[in-house]
């Protein structure tokens, strides 16, 4: 779908990740918070209308967010849920809301609190109205298998795809955000216990708490509001998986390759003018297969890519500057807005001690939604931030 | 375990008769697919209206018994209440079915693209403690 008129960001907001006991709401309150004031924004009127994006805390979680900073009433507030892809989705429909001309200013939020309510010591798996979850299948797993596939095909060690986490804590450093962060070896990610063969736990993303928020606006209340540096909303798109009980190629994803197609055909911005991404690196696996998937390199080339060092500093693209979900962790509610929100710094050049320079003027966001029987992934939203 | 027990274990907690029958005269069991007669397409499990024409009226089609390992995993943090480790993957059928299971062995024992057989055990305990009976794949001849 192009946006209609075009869209920006005026300011962005998250809480650190991690462990929290704090409430999913309270959370999602401080970065919305954080989001509105570095957006000019002083009091609750100015929002036109609120999408809330959390997969597992409940009914009414939106309302629930933000309630107390007196939103209620007015306005309306739309809960999102699409497992994983749920913040990245709530953008997408401010987004949309903005560009069809409905609001002039409206609000997405993530927000999620896993530790507060799950076993520790179990995985998450889709609902047991699913077939393969009757079966015992946990996402761990589903990734597992796309590892094991990927290693037997193209001859990749476990010591490889270990490299993705050693890059993205090492991006993580000085993020004052990131959960896990700084130095760790190849041997220590291989030598971490077994969580779903061949995939160790640090080769996994924590589960983890916190929240995201973005500001939506009209170029004209970017005006009004006096944004110094808005970020345009090139392009968003959202997509449901493909589905098909039948053999089919898992070291790609279909959804992924889709989406960020037309991500490129809507925006008119090619894989090669991409400067930062912030993918759905949940397990290391995943974020090799979508260098390929995004077009940064080719097909079967994806390690050739990390190798050289073209996903990090100094390369072709900076793949999860943030750190990515390997460093902050995975509320599945609140990973695709908080993704914009630390693009948004970065293209700000707000993010001291992990700064990519040159200042990035492209950023491309990811998040996959939902293990679902017959399709890779049940939902999969992008982003295309421009800095003008 | 003797016919007779496990026709009263299938009773109690048997997922899922329209996916795998294990035939009364003691013959092997196999997978059901669904053969649309609308538009021809098989599918499993079955889907009711095929998603391709919303055809309301399915031919049975016993599956092979025998397909390729696609990729493996021994799962060592699983889902709340189920033991581990365990393994399951994707066996894909020569009908162009692919079928996620879990694999009947010991962990670190199976390899992509080797051929496995279909078997029947318990996948999990249900929330009553009752064990689940459905379709699981094993090393020929294991």
């Amino acid at each position: 779908m192009k946006l209609q008129r075009d869209v920006y960001i005026a300011g962005v907001g998250e809480t650190k990740f991690g462990r929290h006991q704090l409430e999913f709401d309270a959370l999602g309150r401080i970065a919305a918070l954080e989001a509105l004031k570095s957006s000019n924004i002083n009091r609750p009127d100015m929002i036109q209308s609120a999408y809330v994006g959390n997969g597992t805390n409940g009914l009414v979680t939106g309302q629930t967010a933000l309630k107390d900073l007196g939103m209620c009433g007015h306005m309306p507030i739309i809960n999102v849920e699409s497992a994983c892809s749920a913040g990245g989705m709530a953008v997408h429909l401010a987004a949309r809301d903005v560009a069809s001309g409905f609001s002039e200013v409206s609000l997405a939020v993530g927000c999620e609190n896993h530790t507060l309510h799950m076993k520790t010591g179990t995985a998450l798996s889709p609902a047991m109205t699913d077939i393969e979850t009757v079966h015992g299948a946990v996402m761990t797993g589903k990734y597992a298998l796309r590892a094991q596939r990927y290693m037997y095909e193209t001859g990749a060690t476990i010591e490889d795809l270990a490299l993705i986490t050693v890059k993205n804590r090492r991006h993580a450093t000085n993020n004052p955000y990131a959960w896990f962060k700084g130095e760790i070896s190849v041997e220590e990610v291989v030598k971490s216990r077994v969580v779903a063969s061949p995939l160790t736990l640090q080769q996994c993303c924590g589960i983890a708490d916190g929240a995201g928020a973005v500001v939506v606006c009209s170029e004209d209340m970017i005006r009004k509001l006096g944004i110094e540096k808005p970020i345009k909303i090139a392009g968003t798109v959202v997509r449901s998986g493909p589905y098909h009980n039948r053999p089919r190629d898992i070291t790609g994803d279909d959804i992924t390759e889709a989406c960020s197609r037309q991500l490129y055909e809507e925006t008119g911005i090619g894989p090669d003018d991409v400067d930062i991404v912030e993918l759905h690196d949940a397990f290391t696996i995943a974020e090799l297969l979508y260098y390929e998937c995004f077009g940064l390199c080719g097909k079967g080339e994806g390690l050739k890519f990390l190798r050289d060092g073209n996903a990090t500093h100094g390369g072709k693209c900076v793949v999860s500057p943030r750190g990515g979900m390997l460093s902050y962790g995975h509320p599945m509610g609140a990973s695709g807005a908080a993704q914009i929100a630390a693009c948004v710094k970065q293209m700000r050049n707000q993010c001291t001690g992990y700064q990519v320079d040159p200042v990035p003027r492209v950023a491309v966001t990811h998040v996959t939604g939902g293990g679902l029987s017959g399709t890779e992934h049940a939902a999969c939203t992008m982003h295309m931030l421009v800095r003008p | 375990m003797g016919d007779n027990s496990m026709q009263k274990q299938l009773q109690n907690t048997f997922f899922h008769p329209d996916l795998l029958e294990i035939p009364a005269d003691g013959s092997p069991a196999y997978l059901k697919g669904y053969r649309c007669r609308a538009c021809g397409q098989l599918d499993f499990p079955k889907l009711n209206p095929c998603p391709r024409c919303w055809g309301e009226e399915f031919e049975v089609v016993p599956l092979s018994r025998r397909g390729k390992l696609y990729s493996a995993t021994d799962i060592f943090v699983g889902q709340a209440g189920m033991k581990t480790p365990y393994t399951f993957g994707y066996v894909d059928l020569p009908e162009d079915l692919r079928i996620f299971c879990q694999l009947d062995g010991p962990t670190g024992s199976f390899r992509c693209d080797e051929e496995v057989e279909l078997t029947v055990g318990t996948i999990r305990i249900d929330s009553d403690g009752a064990l689940v009976t459905s379709y699981k794949f094993k090393k020929i001849g294991s």
